[in-house]
Parts: C-alpha cells; structure tokens; sequence
C-alpha cells in the first residue's frame, strides 16, 4: 500500500523528499491526479499530494503576473482571475480538475499554443522541493528576466522527475473583447491542411487551429480572440480559405466544439494515444498515412503548431503496429512522437517512449542524476530514466 | 582558477592544430578582443576563428586536454562582459560562420549558424512575408549565437516574447568536444527541454554551433504613437494605465528628458525636447480594430496628462521615431565619453517608484543618469553617464550607483537583469537576488553539462576572489526579491 503525504506548504514538502531520499523510499508526485495515464508509470512507495498547497499567493493586475501555489486548481485560477477581467491563456485538457504543478510538470497545453503561447511561454517563475530537502527558486515574478540559468523550462514537461514544483508564477492577460469559431467540413485531410496553412501563414494568429479527422469524416476549427474587428476579419479569411477549397465555414454559437477534441487525452482510454511533434509541413503525410492504418479512429491536430494527436484502436497487436508506424513516421520527418495513452492491456508492450531516444539524451541523464542522486522521485516515468 | 596551456605557446599549438588562417595569437591582434560593449576587459592568449562545427569540436578536444577556458564571442554587442575572457584562454570568434543555411517557409524554419547578424535573418526573410521576431537594438550588428547565450530581447517582446519563444533547435559543442543536437523543427520534445536550458545560459554550459528559429508572419500593419509628458511620473504611470485599458501592446518605450536630448542631436526623430518622458506605444498585427486599439491608448495618454501625441503617418516617420529608439544607446556620446547600462527589471506598477529611486542615486552620487528603456516589461535601462579618462575612481563610483540600483530592483521583486544577462558585470550580486539553494541548482545544470568546468569561466556563478568586496554588501542586502515583496504585502 502506497503511504500517502500531503505537506502544507514548500518546506514541508522538501522535508517530505528529504525523508523519502533518505530511506530510498521512491515517490509519485500528484496534483490533481488527472493524467497519471502519462509516461512509463511504475508503483512507488511513497505519493505526494500537493492539493494542501493551494491558492493565489499574489496577485498585481495591471503587472499582468500570479503567482499561485503548486496545487491550486486551472479553474480556480482562471476564477480568481476573471473576477479582475483577465485570463491565464492556457486550455489544456482536464482543465476543470488539473492543478498548475501538473499542467507545468507534464507540459499540458491546449489549443491557444499558437497565439497566446503555451506553458512554456507562460511561465516564468517557480519554487520547486528538491530531493535533498532544498527549496530552489528559478525565474521569478517579472515578465523578463534573465538573471541565472532557466530551471523553469527544465522543470515543464518533467514529470516529477526533477522535484516537486511547490509554486509557479505566470503571465496573464486581459480577457478578449470579443471570440469566434468556425467549422468546415472537408472531404479528407489534404483540404483540411490547405486551409490550415493558408491562415497560418497570415498575422491573424488564431486562438484555436484544429483539425479533426475521423475516418470519413474531416473537419477544421478556427477561433478567433480578441478586438471585435480582428475576430471578424479571422472569421471572414476563414471563409475565403474555406472557399478555396469548395467547402464552407459555419459560425459556431460557443467554443463548445473545441471541447472533446481537447479533452480527447482524457476520453482516449482504450487502444493507444500517440501525441506527435510535427515540423508543421509534414502533418498533412502523417494524416494521410494514418488514415491507411487500420487502427485509425481520430486524429486532432493543433495545425499551427504541429502537436497532432492519433487514437489507435482494434486488436492489440494492430495498436502497437499502427503506433510503431506512427512514432517511426514521426521521427521519420524531424519530429518526435510518444504513446501519451494506452489501454492497460498494452502497457507492457507498448511504452510511452518507444521511440528514438531524444537528441541530448546523456544530458538529461546527467540532470536527472544531478537532481536526484537516488533516482527516487518518479523512477522510469520520463524519457530521460 | 584554472591552470593550464596558455600564452603565445597556446597559439603556436593551436596554429598546429587548426591552421594559420584560423588562429590570431599575436598581441597587437589580440587586442580588439579584449573588450566588448560593456566597460570591463581582458586579454584572451588566442582567439580562433572556426569556419565549421568540425573546427570547434576539434578546438573543444584541445581545450579540455589543455585545461583552456573556451570564451564564444558574437559581435562583441554584449551589455555585461559575457564575451570577455576574464581568465584568459581561447576567444572563439563566429565571424566566419555566419550563413543562413536553410529557409524552411514550409515549417516556418530557418537554420542558421550563430555568426549571422540578427537583422540579416529578418531581411532575408521578408520577401516570404516573414520575419524573426526578438530585435534588439543593436540587431544590425549582433549575431544569433550571441543572441541565444544572452536570451536577447528588444523593444518587441511584450506581445511576442524574447529569443528562448523563437529558438526550437541547437547544434552545441561541449566542452569536452561532443557535438549533440538539441530539439529541432517542432514545438516542443521528448525529455527535458534542454533548449531552454541552453538559451541564456551566456556560453557557459557550451558552444551554440547551429541554431533553428520560428519565422513568424510579417504583421499587415502597424500603429506607432509617440506621447509626450511633463514628467517621468506621469509618462511611466501611463504604461500601467494602457496595460489596465485592457490593451497588451506590441512595445511600450519611455524615454527620459536628458535621453531624448542626447537622440536628438544625433539622430533627429522628432521628439519634443521639452517633455519630461516620452512614450513610444505600437500596435500590430492585422490592420482590422487596429486604429481602435490606437484611438483607446491616445485616450489613455491624454487622459493621463500627455501634452503631445502624435501618430506616425506612414512607415518613413515610423521608422524615424524608432531609428531614435534604436539609436539611443550610441547617442549617448554626445552627452559623455562613456556609459554604463544597467539592465534591471521591475514590477511594471513599481515603475514610477524605481524611476524616482534612480533620480535620487543620480543626485547623491553626483552623476548624470539617462533612462530608455522597456517600459512595458518593466525592463529598465540606466544609462549612467562618465568620462573614462578621469580615472579608475570614476568607474567605481558608477558602479557603486549601479550597484544601488539594481539592488533596489531585485528588493522591488524584480531582476538583476533583464536581457543583458549576468556575465562579470553582475555574477557578485547574484545572491542578493538568489539564496544559497538556489545558486546550488544552477551548480547543477552548470556540472551536467560542463564538468570540465571551461565554458567562459568567471561569469554567472559568484567567484570566490573577484567578488570578495561585494561579500558584505550583499550579505547586508536584502534577500531574495519577490519573495521578500510578498512577505511585506502580507505584513502590509
């Protein structure tokens, strides 16, 4: 039985690590316990549950800054936020119950990545528990700042393998004046990626550029955010894209479309999630030879910024041979690609980092062994150990 | 201190291993490499100039067996003596590497090699409505590499952020001469970001040998509003004001009264020379709901006491109120023979507090004081003006009033720095910004990736001789900025 330990704040956290350290006791860190689908996950002795460190630590509006507790929800967050007309633009999946450690430690992002940025763009301040009971501080609460090395963008995407995040800091902005979404619907991912790239090389920079892909079925989502005027201008060059391509673009009432292709890492419970990194030509091949696969089932590509999303499903052995395809394909082409999801039928044939190791990988070791000389936080969840 | 190959017996080898045309050890060449666009020197026993990775693997073998420090130099812009080799050894110099060697339009990508002038990226581009984003000011002349180390910002980095937003993949030889590729063409990886670890790390974690940037759509147009005020107060009260509107501008830049004299003179932008502080406010992107967002800050600026504002009418006058902007540094000569820039960085909503801070140090340490700088990101920019050629007492003195300054920005909740980098100018202060623990991190990342210890030695980190004097100061100084800041709102 794992014990489980919840510090009420950044010192008792350290202490917490530097005790696990100590007996060798291996730890899981967990937030708001929402994505423990990710990475290869072995059973540890020891959970850390940040849920006791919560809240808005501070808050200056018109500095465009917050600094919240590690353990404090997205959504409660973006409340506190939008009660002084601002937002934190982040939209990653599970945003009602994810916590900001975790959004930071896996590198969660949304769809808003092309305009707005994403966590790594956002964040520019933390506090994280250290495995030797030490508390570092990197960044820190000014939107520019370059003083020291940045042990921010080490810590996204982490996994828990470096420390426990116990507090970050980010860059907020006032909530848009106004927001769009068009739909159109293709004849396969070719039109799709046309239309894709036609707004991506425009300075509209859309707040969502998504395509969808089922088989039979395609789809491109545009939003627009912010003055009313550049929302309708985006909305009217999605039309004329849309035209290009004989098809057409429908006005949404609401963002509520965007919200299963979002959460499609959250509902992608069965067969096998493969999350890619695309130089952003090369999505319309990757699309194209999903789609001969057998185990294609949907594909959402966040098209401006080449994080594309496959679900796999059928019998195992043509899940693992699709996403050995995909991860191949993906690498094949300069980018990378991870099983982010599978069905626990798989998880012993399929891992999440079956792919080519990452450039720098002995770097990474060597971080990884410079932080935690024990190896005790998160053993063999990351690509890195 | 590492002991090692040095002097003119280090050049000879190195002339041995890598070819006449690519070394320089002789004193009289040696000389221009002593300084670069901060006020600190030192002499290098050789500089080399590699025309490829190969070269500079080949040299980082040498250096490792020899124990000689490695010190990459760009264009010698850098504002903190990132490229002074303080502890002498081997200045690399990427003059000869200089070439655009991929413009991906497909990926929006471009690959070059860390000796390519920053603006030379951006004209290449232009002609397939692209362009690389962070332009500093001295982007005519700094290189990319020199860009990476030093994390670069500029003027627009407000709504589009600074170099680590627009660099995806590096090639970088380490000190041990491992070449390892680093990211790529996409967003983001497998692992740890090691990219942004690199991106600022001032060329002490290893040598940036290729560097693969975002290209960003040209913006269809622009909007640039120059607004005039009596005093300081109410110029930098108007930047949190136009940020309160609701309206994240591309660049916001103030200008003090003794900079824009200074700009006028030598350049003749066009800004009244009776305003206390003078904002230049742009806006971008599509030309839709672009003259609204200019109409709302015109209202900001006048509500907000603003005796002249006007908009530029076309992209010649827009290019002559920033030509001014850009040009403002290299102006200053017309006001003294020499500067020190400091480079702190502020809470934006402390701005008009630190600007009156930096008066009062101005008043009582007897020197004269000209603030450009990055208003939006709270970004600031003393220029603390002097005359060299009066002594070494003089330095100090700047320095002290420097010092001053910074201090109060990091007790503020800010930075030591926010685009010039650390390097020897500030490495002493470090712990007034940053505790014991947090130093011991950096250690960390520093021994992963060179533990050999010879990438630029002598910058970022405190060292043990050289920052002695500051010992007491910043063991007197307050500790920690933000979180002292927060600890003090709590009390309040």
């Amino acid at each position: 039985m794992t014990d489980v330990l919840r510090p009420a704040d950044a010192a008792a956290c350290a202490a917490a690590l530097a005790g696990a350290a100590r007996e060798r006791r291996t730890v899981r860190i967990s937030g708001g316990g929402t994505k423990s689908y990710l990475g290869d996950m072995r059973p540890t002795d020891l959970t850390l549950e940040t849920g006791a460190l919560s809240g808005v630590v501070d808050h200056v509006p018109a500095d465009l800054t917050i600094t919240v507790a590690a353990g404090t929800r997205l959504a409660d967050m973006q409340r506190a936020l939008g009660a002084h007309g601002q937002f934190l633009p982040l939209d990653p999946p599970h945003g009602d119950a994810a916590t900001i450690g975790g959004i930071v430690a896996a590198g969660s992002d949304g769809f808003g990545r092309l305009r707005y940025g994403g966590v790594r763009d956002q964040l520019i301040g933390t506090v994280v528990a250290l495995a030797d009971g030490s508390i570092a501080h990197a960044g820190g609460r000014v939107v520019k700042n370059v003083a020291g090395y940045d042990l921010n963008k080490l810590l996204i995407g982490s996994l828990g393998t470096l420390g426990a995040i116990v507090e970050a800091t980010l860059k907020v902005l006032p909530l848009p004046e106004a927001r769009a979404l068009a739909v159109i619907r293709c004849d396969g991912p070719a039109a799709a990626f046309a239309i894709a790239d036609a707004l991506v090389r425009t300075p509209l920079r859309p707040s969502a550029l998504v395509v969808e892909g089922a088989p039979r079925e395609w789809n491109v989502y545009v939003g627009a955010h912010g003055p009313r005027a550049q929302v309708e201008r985006t909305m009217r060059e999605t039309e004329r894209a849309a035209d290009a391509q004989g098809t057409r673009a429908d006005r949404s009432e609401d963002d509520g479309p965007l919200g299963p292709l979002r959460e499609l890492p959250a509902t992608a419970a069965d067969g096998a999630l493969v999350r890619a990194a695309l130089p952003i030509g090369s999505q319309r091949s990757f699309a194209e030879s999903l789609v001969r696969s057998d185990a294609f089932a949907r594909f959402v590509a966040d098209a401006g910024t080449g994080i594309v999303r496959a679900h796999l499903r059928g019998e195992d052995a043509v899940v693992v041979s699709a996403a050995d395809t995909l991860l191949a394909g993906a690498a094949a082409v300069g980018g990378s690609a991870r099983v982010e999801r599978r069905a626990p039928s798989l998880r012993d044939r399929l891992s999440a980092w079956a792919g080519p190791k990452p450039g720098g990988h002995f770097l990474m070791r060597r971080i990884k062994d410079a932080f935690d000389p024990g190896g005790i936080l998160e053993p063999g969840r990351s690509a890195v150990a | 201190m590492v002991a090692g190959l040095r002097g003119v017996a280090l050049g000879r080898r190195l002339v041995d291993l890598l070819g006449e045309g690519k070394v320089l050890w002789r004193p009289e060449d040696l000389l221009l490499y002593e300084y670069d666009g901060a006020v600190d020197t030192a002499a290098p026993d050789a500089v080399v100039l590699p025309n490829e990775t190969a070269d500079v693997a080949k040299l980082a073998r040498f250096c490792a067996e020899h124990h000689v420090p490695l010190v990459p130099r760009g264009a010698g812009t850098g504002l903190s003596g990132g490229a002074i080799p303080v502890l002498g050894g081997v200045v690399l110099s990427f003059a000869r590497m200089n070439r655009i060697l991929e413009i991906d339009v497909a990926d929006l990508r471009a690959v070059v090699q860390p000796g390519l002038i920053n603006l030379h990226l951006s004209t290449a581009v232009a002609p397939y409505g692209l362009y690389f984003v962070p332009d500093p000011s001295s982007q005519k002349a700094c290189t990319l590499g020199g860009n990476v180390a030093e994390n670069s910002g500029g003027p627009h980095t407000l709504a589009y952020g600074v170099t680590t937003n627009h660099v995806t993949g590096l090639e970088v030889v380490l000190s041990d001469g491992t070449v390892v590729r680093l990211g790529g063409r996409s967003w983001d990886g497998n692992g740890y970001d090691l990219v942004g670890a690199f991106v600022g790390s001032e060329g002490t974690l290893g040598i940036v040998t290729e560097i693969t940037v975002k290209l960003t759509p040209l913006p269809e147009d622009k909007r640039t509003i120059l607004a005039a005020f009596p005093t300081m107060d109410e110029a930098s009260e108007t930047v949190s004001a136009i940020i309160a509107a609701g309206i994240v501008p591309a660049a916001i830049e103030l200008m003090d009264q003794l900079a824009t004299e200074a700009v006028e003179a030598a350049v003749g932008a066009g800004y009244p020379l009776d305003a206390g502080g003078i904002l230049l406010v742009e806006v971008d992107g599509v030309r839709d709901g672009l003259d609204e967002q200019r109409e709302r800050i015109e209202a900001v600026c006048r509500a907000r006491g603003a005796t002249t504002v006007r908009v530029a009418q076309n992209t010649l006058e827009r290019e002559r109120l920033w030509a001014g902007r850009k040009g403002a540094f290299a102006a200053m000569g017309r006001l003294a023979p020499d500067y020190y820039v400091l480079d702190g960085v502020i809470p934006r909503t402390r701005l008009p507090a630190i600007l009156r801070h930096v008066r009062e140090v101005g008043e009582r340490y007897g020197v004269r004081i000209a603030n450009v700088f990055h208003a939006g990101d709270g970004n600031l920019h003393p220029l603390v003006l002097f005359d060299g050629s009066e002594g070494e007492a003089v330095l100090e003195k700047v320095k002290e009033a420097g010092f001053e300054i910074v201090a109060a920005c990091v007790e503020a909740g800010g930075s030591l720095t926010g685009e010039h980098g650390i390097g020897m100018e500030k490495n002493c202060y470090m712990p007034i910004q940053f505790l014991k623990d947090d130093l011991a991190a950096f250690r960390r990342i520093k021994d992963a990736w060179d533990p050999l210890g010879l990438m630029n030695p002598g910058k970022v980190f405190p060292t043990p001789g050289r920052c002695r004097e500051y010992d007491l100061r910043t063991a007197a100084a307050p500790k920690g900025g933000a979180r002292r800041a927060t600890a003090e709102k709590k009390k309040a």
